[in-house]
């Protein structure tokens, strides 16, 4: 106690000084501080545009390239029948979630809507909340969502009828009332793309999760239906199949991404290239990859902060070290005062280098306050991604204190190393 | 309480060899008012310093309190200043931006530290014993300069050492503030204390029971 208060007078003795000698450290803790938000930002940003795809879970879709100025898929289109076969040829798959859209002309009677059609499997309603991520309408926050809540009448798609490809439908709240206008659609007919669907359900008001995203999302204006009717009857040429696989865990992501890639292969005859690459014409995207890319995104940048918070660090390192010894060279004969009644070397060690950190934790808070104000700035350059790592509060004081105390040492020493008499005499 | 036998320093400055004290033996008993004087560069200092654990001597051996303190380390002589000695300077060493209570209780936050209460009460006793008590939250530049050795003394005495030395306590005194500054060391003696008082001056040699003369770094007695 009675050390930090004597380094407390020491510090505040020089108070410009001391601010001036502290704005390397200010700096260099802001730059760690904005480095790791860049790096936690990215991490957010995948985990909240992604949060679809689970940390076991591999996207499949359709690659896409550049054919005669148009952008368009590169082979082959990923087809209901490669995802039914999927299960069986890849051991570690847990399970495939397929999902199709399309445009679809709906009519009944006189009233017909152009719209998005999606063929979806029969448990889509389990993983709503996160594919598309929506909710019924005011649902409070934070509480689970049974899927039967997301129905406001009828049914949704069982298993059989999508296994049979069945003439079946549920519509969405607005599509409801565009088609019905408040009349009962349950156990009524519509016609989809020329074939005729009995409507068995209709959903309940919907709205995104996310509230950012409601004014441009419209999740009441849809048609679902069982996603073998749609690629085998609707389309002449039927569109791509969005596969999701889940594999047994996340040990097998591995393997089970090779057994995915093996399986497409042979079924789309893939063959390698000159270099003996494989042509594929599918992508298979996990959520590490997508991390990965948006981290090496922030890498860029963060990099360049690492640069400027190591130099920064160091000249307030040096700064500090400056500081002290003038400090140690000013105070040479109350150093040898301290010696006289009693103060061992170390104890003159000790108090200079908690005179040390003092100062550079000081810095630390200022840095770390600095650092808090320059993440929405930092985020602007980044793309949006920058967040306050939780972990950069003590890590800020972490490195101020280990420069202090680095650079502290030097002085401190050469302080307990003054002779007491010649320190007496020091004028 | 000290005894000291064959004791020399011996220092470089330069080339040359200095022997600024020639195998001096005294022993002084405890409650004893002693005084060392002799003119500037006879080695009084230097013995002072060597008596004070500050330096260690050459040769000879140095019994404080029954214990050989003249071949310690550094550590162990801060701890030997901290419990048995106390210091009391020319120019008062007091630190500027510390109260009068907390330059006193400066000793006590090292070797057998005292937390804060009973650092805080001991300090305000030696302060009550130096007839300071009223003036505990000034600091050094607030007061005058005979208040500011009567903070020195209480500094010293508040870890309740066995041995006082006191160097040219009045050399930066004016007369009548000198002869208050003596009168209280010689109240402190008869209480008890025992005291070393290093001048120049004989006067105020005159205030201790025994004065030791030193010459060319010998003691003459």
């Amino acid at each position: 106690m009675t050390v930090l208060l004597s380094a407390w007078r020491g510090v505040t003795a020089n108070k410009l000084r001391a601010a001036l000698t502290a704005l390397g450290i200010v700096i260099g803790v802001a730059s760690v501080v904005t480095m790791l938000a860049l790096g936690n930002g990215a991490r957010a940003a995948v985990e909240g545009n992604f949060r679809a795809l689970g940390s076991d879970d591999i996207e499949i879709s359709p690659r896409y390239e550049f054919k005669n100025e148009k952008f368009a898929e590169a082979g082959k289109r990923l087809t209901y029948r490669d995802g039914l076969t999927l299960s069986d040829a890849a051991p570690d798959l847990l399970s495939v979630d397929m999902v199709v859209t399309g445009a679809a002309k709906v009519r009944r009677g006189r009233r017909t809507l152009d719209m998005t059609l999606t063929g979806t499997m029969a448990d889509a309603l389990t993983r709503f909340n996160t594919k598309p991520g929506v909710q019924p309408r005011n649902w409070p926050d934070d509480a689970p969502i049974d899927p039967a809540s997301y129905l406001a009448r009828g049914r949704f798609l069982t298993r059989a009828e999508v296994a049979d490809g069945a003439a079946v439908c549920v519509l969405g709240h607005r599509t409801a009332l565009q088609l019905f206008e408040g009349d009962d659609p349950l156990a009524q007919t519509v016609w989809v793309n020329r074939r005729k669907c009995l409507v068995i359900g209709v959903l309940a008001e919907l709205e995104t999760i996310d509230p950012a995203d409601r004014a441009r999302s419209r999740p009441n204006d849809a048609l679902f239906l069982p996603i073998g009717l749609v690629v085998d009857q609707l389309y002449e040429d039927a569109p791509s199949v969005l596969m999701t696989a889940r594999a047994r865990s996340e040990a097998h992501m591995a393997t089970a991404r090779a057994q995915i890639a093996a399986h497409l292969r042979e079924r789309h005859a893939i063959e390698r290239d000159s270099a003996g690459n494989w042509k594929d014409d599918f992508t298979l995207t996990t959520r590490s990859d997508v991390l990965g890319a948006r981290l090496a995104a922030a890498r860029t940048f963060s990099v360049l902060l690492a640069a400027m918070a190591a130099v920064s660090l160091i000249v307030g390192g040096i700064g500090i070290m400056n500081v002290m010894l003038v400090s140690v060279t000013e105070r040479t004969r109350e150093i040898g005062v301290r010696m006289a009644v009693g103060a061992r070397p170390r104890d003159i060690v000790m108090q200079f280098l908690a005179e040390a950190a003092r100062f550079s934790i000081a810095g630390g808070a200022a840095g770390l306050a600095l650092g808090v104000g320059v993440i929405p700035l930092a985020a602007d350059f980044n793309g949006g991604a920058a967040l306050l790592a939780p972990e950069s509060v003590p890590l800020a004081f972490g490195v101020a204190l280990l420069v202090g105390l680095i650079f502290g040492s030097y002085p401190a020493i050469r302080a307990a190393r003054l002779d007491p008499i010649e320190a007496l005499r020091y004028e | 309480m000290i005894t000291a036998r064959g004791l020399s320093k011996t220092y470089r400055l330069g080339g040359a060899e200095v022997q600024a004290v020639r195998s001096v033996s005294l022993s002084i008993a405890r409650g004893e008012h002693v005084a060392l004087t002799g003119a500037s560069g006879s080695g009084k200092s230097t013995l002072m310093h060597v008596l004070g654990c500050l330096d260690t001597p050459t040769r000879g051996e140095y019994w404080l309190n029954g214990a050989e303190v003249g071949r310690l380390s550094r550590d162990a002589r801060a701890g030997v200043r901290n419990a048995h000695i106390g210091f009391v300077f020319q120019n008062f060493n007091l630190l500027p931006r510390l109260s009068a209570l907390e330059n006193v209780q400066l000793p006590l936050g090292y070797g057998r530290r005292l937390g804060g209460k009973a650092a805080r009460a001991a300090a305000i006793a030696a302060l009550e014993r130096v007839g300071l008590a009223d003036r505990m939250r000034h600091r050094p530049a607030e007061l005058s300069g005979g208040q500011r050795q009567r903070v020195a003394i209480a500094r010293a005495l508040v870890t309740q050492p066995s041995l006082l030395l006191a160097d040219e306590p009045t050399g930066s005194l004016d007369s009548a503030t000198g002869r208050d500054i003596l009168a209280l060391l010689t109240e402190l003696n008869a209480a008890g204390l025992t005291i070393l008082l290093v001048t120049h001056d004989a006067a105020v040699a005159a205030t201790a029971h025994r004065v030791l003369l030193m010459a060319d770094g010998r003691l003459l007695e």
